[in-house]
């Protein structure tokens, strides 16, 4: 059974104006087909104003549909939300809360009425860098990221079968978000389902099994990450010592430029051929940029689809985590 | 009925609730000892003709009689703002207010039906309600006691007029509730519920002072309040009948349009 499916799922929005002056109604989410497997942290990725949101609060049963149908946890969500509730998890995007209670107040008041414990609060505001005492203060008091921490620990604290989280990272600093990540391969490792929503590639590429890529209400691509990754071409720079090493003709190698000791080159798939041939040669410098997933995506999916300024953001956040995440190495994948 | 939402709902409301059953109980408390330290000398006045007779039937109140007092009491306008206070004010914001705020959308996310939540905050506003208003009577009794006019007060009645008082404003809050769950924004929902009140409590006290207006007394929902015509012994049937008719169909509205509405996210 699968966590999640949707069937042809549509959603429109009428204006409640008069007639004359709403001559369409607006189509948030267009014959979206997919399915979520359990177990499997899956991401739902589009440009702000794509229907990810939209398509969440589907699920949920806060929106009805024009037409299709899904179900979560195999329940339809038309009759039967609040039993999906009762299993599911949920973080809103940019999370609104009671802001005259106290932190504590207020992830009591939310486990109450679910009328069962919450096992994992005090390892999840542990996890979160979340302490007794901040907990004590009134929420109206927090920052940003400490409401997407309370956050976080609302949705997640009586161990839910499913998790549906919208950008769930938003504001977090980036240790909290390891923390954060670190917690969502728990919840995979426990055969948790996850569900998130985010317009950063770098997150899901760096957490999620699947992901589906949706513009415009429409459903654009759904893949393995692995899958995708495989299939991107890495970017090699090598600074030779000594004479160059033959690449033409090595499976996977293309572009290849050779310029004052710089070899600069793309290497697409299997490795071991490559670095057969620069076996035995004198490498004094070595880097195999890591395939990152916006790359991959924006390579396969962005000419046809007219993503180019989604990309170009997406870059930047991507470079900015590279520098962060990738440490001069020699082969990184 | 969620017992948590209940509950949370009193922890949110606490404070003013203890306001208003404080303001309410000295208001009650104030209109025994009017009429039983003034009461003559304002008759004495309206007998002379200074005053216009038609002020002396304010609402069907006066300060003539005890029952006339309570009725006064019951109808002035500020027991109308103590009330309102949660007859209206709490029950527009109710769906409206977390709607805007965007703390709707945490609530709906836990395992409560719309309908739950509904009934859980009506349910609390007639407790609210049932405070308030027995707020006023315990006042009107401590008065009448203190001031040595009790005998005149049939305390046998004093159950129906809660109830009576109860169905009104219960009304009121059923309507304000109905329009909390049809807008997204509490500023359209006071906005609906206020002119309902407000037109109503016009007529009636337009029909009470000015004679050629009492037939607009019927499409106000204050014309069926009744403390003076309960403490002296009558009980309009359908007057509690109307109420209760008026407060079941705007339930039955809330109950209808409040599951099939779309909650988009909030802005």
């Amino acid at each position: 059974m699968a966590a999640i499916q949707t069937f042809g799922l549509t959603k429109e929005y009428r204006s409640r104006l008069p007639r004359p002056r709403t001559p369409t109604a607006a189509r948030a989410l267009d014959d979206l087909t997919l399915d979520v497997r359990n177990g499997e942290v899956f991401g739902f990725l589009g440009p702000n104003g794509a229907g990810k949101t939209t398509m969440i609060r589907l699920l949920l049963g806060f929106l009805h549909p024009t037409s299709g149908q899904a179900t979560v946890l195999g329940l339809d969500t038309e009759r039967r939300s609040v039993e999906i509730r009762q299993r599911v998890g949920y973080l809103p995007g940019g999370i609104a809360l009671y802001d005259g209670l106290s932190g504590e107040r207020l992830l009591d008041y939310l486990a109450g009425l679910y009328g069962r414990p919450a096992p994992r609060r005090r390892e999840l505001l542990d996890r979160l860098e979340f302490s007794d005492r901040d907990l004590r203060r009134p929420v109206r008091d927090y920052s940003r990221g400490m409401r997407q921490k309370i956050g976080i620990v609302q949705a997640l604290q009586h161990d839910p079968e499913l998790a549906i989280l919208d950008e769930p990272s938003e504001g977090l600093d980036p240790l909290v978000q390891r923390a954060f990540y670190a917690i969502l391969d728990d919840l995979r490792g426990a055969g948790r389902t996850v569900f998130f929503s985010s317009h950063v590639l770098s997150e899901v590429e760096r957490l999620c099994d699947r992901v589906a890529i949706i513009r415009r209400g429409q459903l654009v691509a759904l893949e393995e990450v692995e899958s995708l990754l495989a299939r991107r071409k890495r970017n090699v720079e090598m600074r030779l010592a000594g004479p160059p090493p033959i690449l033409d003709g090595v499976p996977g190698v293309s572009g290849l430029t050779i310029a004052d000791g710089l070899v600069t080159c793309q290497l697409e798939g299997d490795v071991g051929p490559f670095l057969q041939a620069i076996a035995g040669h004198s490498i004094s410098d070595l880097t195999i940029e890591p395939a990152h997933l916006e790359e991959a995506f924006l390579e396969f999916y962005a000419d046809e689809l007219g993503l180019a300024d989604w990309g170009r953001s997406t870059r930047q956040v991507a470079e900015t985590s590279r520098e962060e995440a990738t440490a001069p190495s020699v082969v990184d994948r | 009925m969620n017992a948590t939402l209940f509950l949370q709902t009193w922890r949110f409301q606490r404070i003013k609730l203890l306001a208003v059953l404080a303001g309410l109980a000295i208001w009650g408390f104030l209109m025994p000892v009017i009429y039983s330290q003034f009461g003559v000398q304002f008759k004495k006045l309206f007998d002379s003709g200074i005053i216009p007779k038609q002020f002396a039937e304010f609402g069907e109140g006066d300060v003539f009689s005890l029952p006339g007092s309570i009725s006064l009491g019951f109808i002035h306008p500020i027991s109308l703002l103590l009330n309102g206070i949660f007859a209206v004010g709490f029950a527009s914001a109710a769906i409206a207010g977390e709607r805007q705020r965007g703390t709707l959308e945490v609530l709906l996310a836990r395992p409560i039906s719309r309908r739950g939540v509904h009934a859980t905050l009506y349910i609390s506003l007639l407790v609210f309600l049932g405070m308030s208003v027995g707020a006023i009577l315990v006042g009107n009794i401590a008065g009448a006691v203190l001031f040595g006019v009790v005998d005149q007060l049939n305390l046998s009645r004093v159950p129906v007029l809660w109830l009576n008082g109860v169905l009104l404003f219960g009304a009121i809050g059923s309507i304000g509730l109905a329009a909390s769950v049809s807008f997204d924004r509490l500023t359209p929902a006071l906005g609906v519920t206020l002119t309902v009140v407000l037109v109503s409590y016009f007529l009636e006290i337009l029909g009470s002072l000015w004679p050629d207006a009492k037939g607009l007394q019927p499409y106000s929902l204050f014309f069926y309040l009744k403390p003076r015509a309960i403490l002296t012994g009558q009980t309009d049937l359908f007057s509690f009948g109307l109420l209760l008719t008026i407060t079941l169909a705007a339930i039955g509205y809330a109950l209808a349009i409040f599951p099939r509405r779309d909650l988009a996210a909030p802005s």
